[in-house]
């Protein structure tokens, strides 16, 4: 079984696949070299996505896995490095056609309802107008949110908002969904559930996924594949591996391995916390 | 809904709609029976008169009397120019002052210069500059009126979630769509709120215009009124004036309530709800 999993995520590049995401000696420098305000946020950091894969990137807060995230998604781009999609290099501009993404907080416009949100994506993307609403209405009802397409998001709770967020990403038809902290504003029980539907989902679409998480057990939950980064400058540190079939069941929690998991993921991550408190102490006594 | 949203439906056992219309009438009654009275028992004529004469005035001469008439419907013109000119202008120059940071940074100090001076000070320089005509009092309400516009709508622009603006670039929307769908509606309510004040100060720019030029305009019959202490038409005018006023008032109001999208416009919001469908 586990063969099976690791031939989907990890193995697929060594077996030869082309990788959907590639991404080669990225940096990203704020600000000048050697200014005051100037930051080093990612310091050649690649990495290749296999199709269909699951990544998280899991890393101590200001790490840059925000960052990375929208230089993969072209939202800007690096100071050097580059990052291919598709065979094709981002260079700074979005591809609509081929990625989607899912912020740390909604960005569902309060001046349309739920579905006209969802047809506004779904436009951009060159799906004809007849097709949109039973796009939106399957992405809406595959997350428990058919009865809420006329509502404003302003009518809806933070949780409810996300979930419907989270659908427009996925109902959009891209090979390739960016998550950042999509579920950083729920509850621990909501995150859990909505866990389970997204690794539902996702199993059905094949997308390939970046997911960026502060939460161990959501990332040994989702992830094919678990790339921890380090303190500022971000670099990755280790690569995890999940050898675990989706969709998922929530039965997966609670088998040794899992916890396993988590603590190997933890012990490797308290020694970047550490150190990137104490690198924005310096800074604080620094700046004083 | 919640709390706010759902109040008791009937009250004195009506709908509550009613209910406050036949409260906001009963009040505008009572204000009006109580200057009848004293009008017309405690009053001098010569500065009060009761509710009965001034609407008696209205009819004659005020609405009989061609010259107030025409009068009348000249102020109606000079503020409806003035109005729309101010919203041209102020949403061009507001616009082009809101899309960079530079420009809001250069420009919108001096706006707000500008917007502070008391213009009735520079009246007689409207005067020199635009003649006794309606050109100079349209361009006094111009001046009055367009201010609002252009700091609302700089205000509007300003606070653009940049998350809206992320989502628009990675769904591929083009500039054109970050205007249409992000950057116009979230404007609307501050540029709603710049027409409301602008019509009430472009209105007053050119009803200060017209009293102060009092050749033949509402100016000069208010003026006569005064001076021949006769009141009743001068309060039937000053009355015609405020229910242009609201009635130029309600056009932005349903204009407001029509075009401003999404949940914040008022008359959608019971309409939204999974119970409409
Ligand atoms: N636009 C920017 N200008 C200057 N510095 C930035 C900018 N964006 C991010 N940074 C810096 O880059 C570093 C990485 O930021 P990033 O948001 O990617 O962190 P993160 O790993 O996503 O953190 P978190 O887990 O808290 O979301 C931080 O030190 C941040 O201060
Ligand atoms: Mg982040």
């Amino acid at each position: 079984m586990s063969e099976a999993a690791t031939a989907i995520g990890a193995g697929a590049t060594a077996a030869g696949l082309a990788p959907a995401i590639s991404i080669r000696g990225v940096t990203q420098r704020f600000g000048a070299v050697g200014a005051a305000q100037g930051v080093l946020a990612l310091d050649d950091i690649s990495l290749d996505i296999a199709p269909g894969e699951f990544v998280c990137l899991l890393g101590p807060s200001g790490c840059g896995k925000s960052t990375l995230l929208n230089i993969i998604g072209g939202l800007f781009k690096p100071t050097s490095g580059e990052v291919t999609v598709a065979g094709k290099r981002v260079d700074g501009a979005p591809r609509p056609d081929e990625i989607a993404f899912v912020f740390q907080e909604s960005t569902l416009f309060p001046w349309y309802t739920i579905i006209e949100n969802f047809r506004i994506a779904l436009k951009f993307q060159g799906v004809p107008k007849s097709e949109r609403d039973d796009l939106a209405m399957d992405a809406l009802k595959a997350v428990g949110m058919g009865g809420f397409a006329r509502h404003y998001p302003t009518q809806l709770s933070v949780g409810m908002r996300q979930r419907v967020n989270m659908a427009r990403g996925i109902c959009v038809r891209t090979n390739i969904l960016l998550m950042d902290e999509p579920f950083a504003a729920l509850d621990e029980q909501s995150r859990m559930v909505l866990g389970e539907d997204l690794s539902t989902l996702l199993a059905k679409t094949g997308k390939t996924i970046v997911f960026v998480t502060h939460s161990l057990a959501e990332a040994v939950f989702l992830s094919d594949r678990i790339v921890v980064m380090t303190a500022r400058p971000g670099r990755v540190k280790t690569i995890v591996n999940v050898n675990e079939r989706h969709p998922r069941a929530p039965d997966f929690m609670l088998e040794p391995r899992f916890g396993e998991m988590r603590n190997e993921l933890f012990a490797l991550l308290r020694d970047e916390i550490r150190r990137a408190m104490a690198l924005q102490r310096d800074a604080d006594g620094g700046g004083a | 809904m919640s709390m706010i949203d759902a109040p008791r439906e009937i009250i004195m056992g009506m709908p509550r709609a009613r209910a406050v219309s036949l409260t906001r009438w009963a009040i505008i009654l009572a204000a009006a029976a109580a200057l009848e009275i004293y009008g017309r028992f405690f009053a001098d004529p010569a500065f009060i008169r009761p509710v009965s004469a001034i609407v008696g005035a209205w009819f004659n001469p005020v609405m009989s009397d061609e010259r107030i008439f025409w009068a009348l419907s000249m102020a109606v013109f000079e503020i409806a120019v003035a109005y729309a000119l101010s919203i041209v202008f102020g949403a061009a120059i507001g616009i082009s002052i809101g899309v960079s940071n530079f420009a809001r940074a250069s420009f919108l100090p001096i706006v707000l210069l500008l917007y502070a001076i008391p213009q009735v000070t520079l009246m007689p320089l409207f005067i020199l500059i635009f003649g006794l005509g309606a050109a100079g009092k349209i361009a006094f309400g111009f001046t009055h009126g367009i201010f609002p516009i252009i700091v609302n709508v700089v205000a509007g622009m300003r606070d653009i979630n940049p998350l809206h603006r992320s989502a628009i670039a990675s769904m591929g929307g083009a500039r054109a769509d970050l205007l249409r769908h992000v950057i116009a509606p979230n404007m609307a309510p501050a540029f709603f709120t710049g027409l409301r004040l602008s019509m009430t100060l472009t209105m007053l720019g050119v009803i200060l215009a017209e009293l102060y030029v009092s050749t033949g305009g509402i100016g000069y019959f208010t003026r006569l009124y005064a001076e021949n202490f006769n009141p009743a038409p001068l309060f039937a005018l000053i009355g015609t004036l405020a229910l242009i006023a609201v009635l130029f008032n309600s056009l932005v109001r349903v204009a407001e309530r029509r075009l401003t999208p999404g949940a914040r416009a008022p008359a959608k919001l019971g309409l939204s709800g999974a119970k409409s469908k």
